[in-house]
């Protein structure tokens, strides 16, 4: 029952993403306008930028994921479908997962397999790069998963905005600091190994208890 | 050093984005053609609305 | 003062607003721009890659400037275009104006897309890196997000008609900022740079060197075209799609 709901919402969610497949493009165009940005504020040198690369890289998939939380429930919230979730006989937590997994691949993926690319722009040292993708790939999930309690707190506001921001980010320095700082630590020679189980262990975590209380902050909100 | 393989490269990116450029419209009209079929044959075969009875 | 040349030319920019003849004339010549455009870039490539002896300086890698200058110039060309054709459109209401106005963008996206990653490549020998923020390549990839911020706008509106409006202005308002842009961007580079020489063709070129250059700046033009009229011809059938004369077009095709 719970897969067939889970494949139910993997197709819905997909077919709607492809009706509107040029906005898959925004998360990753956003990612590559910070690193503009932050290159046109250092001075454009490489000697300024490669050292802080990995860094403005991270921040730049980070704000890029926070700029998406906003689709995450709430086309479902405009039309009904929210309501048909939580009288559905699978556990609210369940499609609220399957959900922000879905999310996080359309939004958050397409800009992580950008990052080789904008590393290059940023001239970020090829040895950084592996460690990078490797954080990348921990941590932008429980950016998802902590987004995904943020988007259901908020899903009744209609001018959500800079309060997303103010609600998640403070959520999110855990993942920030453990994932740009396992890159850091590499590239002074330390191992960032221990670093990378920490966000490991984090997912984990984020992923049992995430869905769990998005769920009850969806009822809250929608109440 | 070889610039052979640059030069491929950029050459072969102005003919991959141009066919690309070729291709893309060429379906849109494909398609809004076909929508345009779709509904003619969606109103032919339509049953002619019943008379208002006064 | 009574010229009929000139009455007749008026008549035909009147009629080719029409939606059916608007869609008779690009079917009809969208081809013909296709094919000379192509032929054009052909004579033009070849002379880029056979005829033009290596440069001294950067050997085979010169001949990249045959597709990445006159992409350049098409990137810079149609953004002025679209803002022309956006602003008759928003001034007098003119739909074929609008629909016009938002063909050219993909199409500059694209001549955009060429100019930066050609310029990359060509500068990978040279620099030995894949990028370098020197103000060229900055306000060319400034000028890519002006051109999918207009079609990003134009596609999140449903109305066909307020999208074309509102991303026409926002053409506009992206032509008029454009050269405050590359100012900023040339006044920051002296302020940090001032170090290596951008090698980007800007050696003189003999005259038998320029022929192929001057080929494929004709051919580009001709196959942007051909690319404007079909793009122009699907947006219009899309807006026309529940009118009679799309329904007696599909029948007669038939």
């Amino acid at each position: 029952m719970m897969r067939r709901a889970a494949g139910a919402l993997v197709t819905r969610d997909l077919r709607l993403l492809w009706t509107r497949r040029g906005d898959a493009f925004q998360p990753a165009l956003f990612a590559l306008l910070m690193v503009m940005l932050f290159a046109l504020a250092l001075g454009g040198d490489a000697k300024a930028l490669a050292p802080v690369a990995s860094a403005v890289l991270w921040l730049a998939v980070l704000l890029a994921g926070l700029l998406s939380l906003d689709s995450m429930f709430r086309g479902d919230a405009e039309d009904g479908s929210l309501e048909q979730w939580m009288l559905a006989p699978v556990p609210l937590w369940w499609l609220v997962l399957v959900r922000t997994l879905v999310h996080w691949a359309s939004t958050a993926l397409p800009v992580i397999l950008a990052v080789p690319m904008l590393g290059e722009l940023l001239h970020l040292p090829r040895a950084q790069l592996p460690v990078l993708m490797v954080s990348l790939m921990l941590g932008t999930p429980i950016l998802s998963l902590l987004g995904a309690v943020v988007a259901a707190l908020t899903i009744g506001m209609r001018r959500a905005g800079v309060l997303v921001a103010l609600l998640a980010l403070p959520l999110y320095v855990p993942v920030l600091v453990f994932g740009a700082g396992a890159v850091a630590a590499s590239a002074q020679g330390l191992d960032a190994v221990g670093a990378l189980l920490l966000l490991g262990a984090g997912l984990v975590l984020a992923l049992v208890l995430a869905p769990l209380a998005a769920a009850a902050a969806l009822r809250i909100a929608h109440n | 050093m070889s610039y052979r393989e640059y030069v491929i490269a950029a050459y072969a990116v102005f003919v991959v984005v141009l066919l690309w450029d070729f291709a893309a419209p060429r379906l849109q009209v494909r398609a809004a053609l076909r929508a345009a079929r779709l509904r003619v044959s969606r109103i032919a075969t339509r049953e002619p609305p019943a008379e208002l009875r006064r | 003062m009574n010229s009929p040349v000139l009455d007749r030319l008026i008549r035909w920019f009147h009629q080719l607003g029409s939606p059916p003849t608007f869609d008779r004339f690009a079917a009809r010549w969208a081809p013909w721009a296709y094919v000379l455009g192509l032929l054009t870039m052909a004579v033009g490539l070849y002379g880029a890659l056979f005829q033009v002896p290596a440069d001294y300086q950067q050997g085979d890698s010169f001949r990249i400037l045959y597709i990445h200058v006159p992409s350049a110039w098409m990137s810079m060309a149609i953004f002025a275009l679209m803002a022309f054709y956006a602003a008759i459109g928003l001034v007098w209401r003119i739909k074929l104006c609008e629909i016009l106005a938002m063909s050219c963008a993909p199409i500059g996206a694209a001549f955009t897309l060429i100019t930066l990653a050609t310029g990359s490549i060509w500068g990978k020998p040279m620099w030995g890196t894949w990028w370098e923020w020197d103000p060229r390549l900055t306000t060319e990839l400034i000028l890519l997000f002006l051109y999918l911020g207009v079609m990003g706008l134009y596609a999140a509106i449903d109305d066909r008609r307020n999208a074309a409006r509102a991303a026409g202005f926002l053409a506009i308002v992206g032509v008029a900022l454009l050269p405050v842009i590359r100012w900023s961007v040339v006044w920051w580079n002296s302020l940090h740079q001032g170090q290596t020489i951008r090698m980007f063709g800007e050696s003189s070129m003999d005259a038998s060197m320029l022929a192929p250059l001057a080929w494929m700046v004709v051919g580009t033009h001709l196959w942007f075209v051909g690319s404007l009229l079909t793009r122009a011809r699907a947006d219009n059938l899309v807006r026309e799609s529940g009118k009679d004369w799309v329904a007696r077009l599909v029948e007669a095709r038939r």
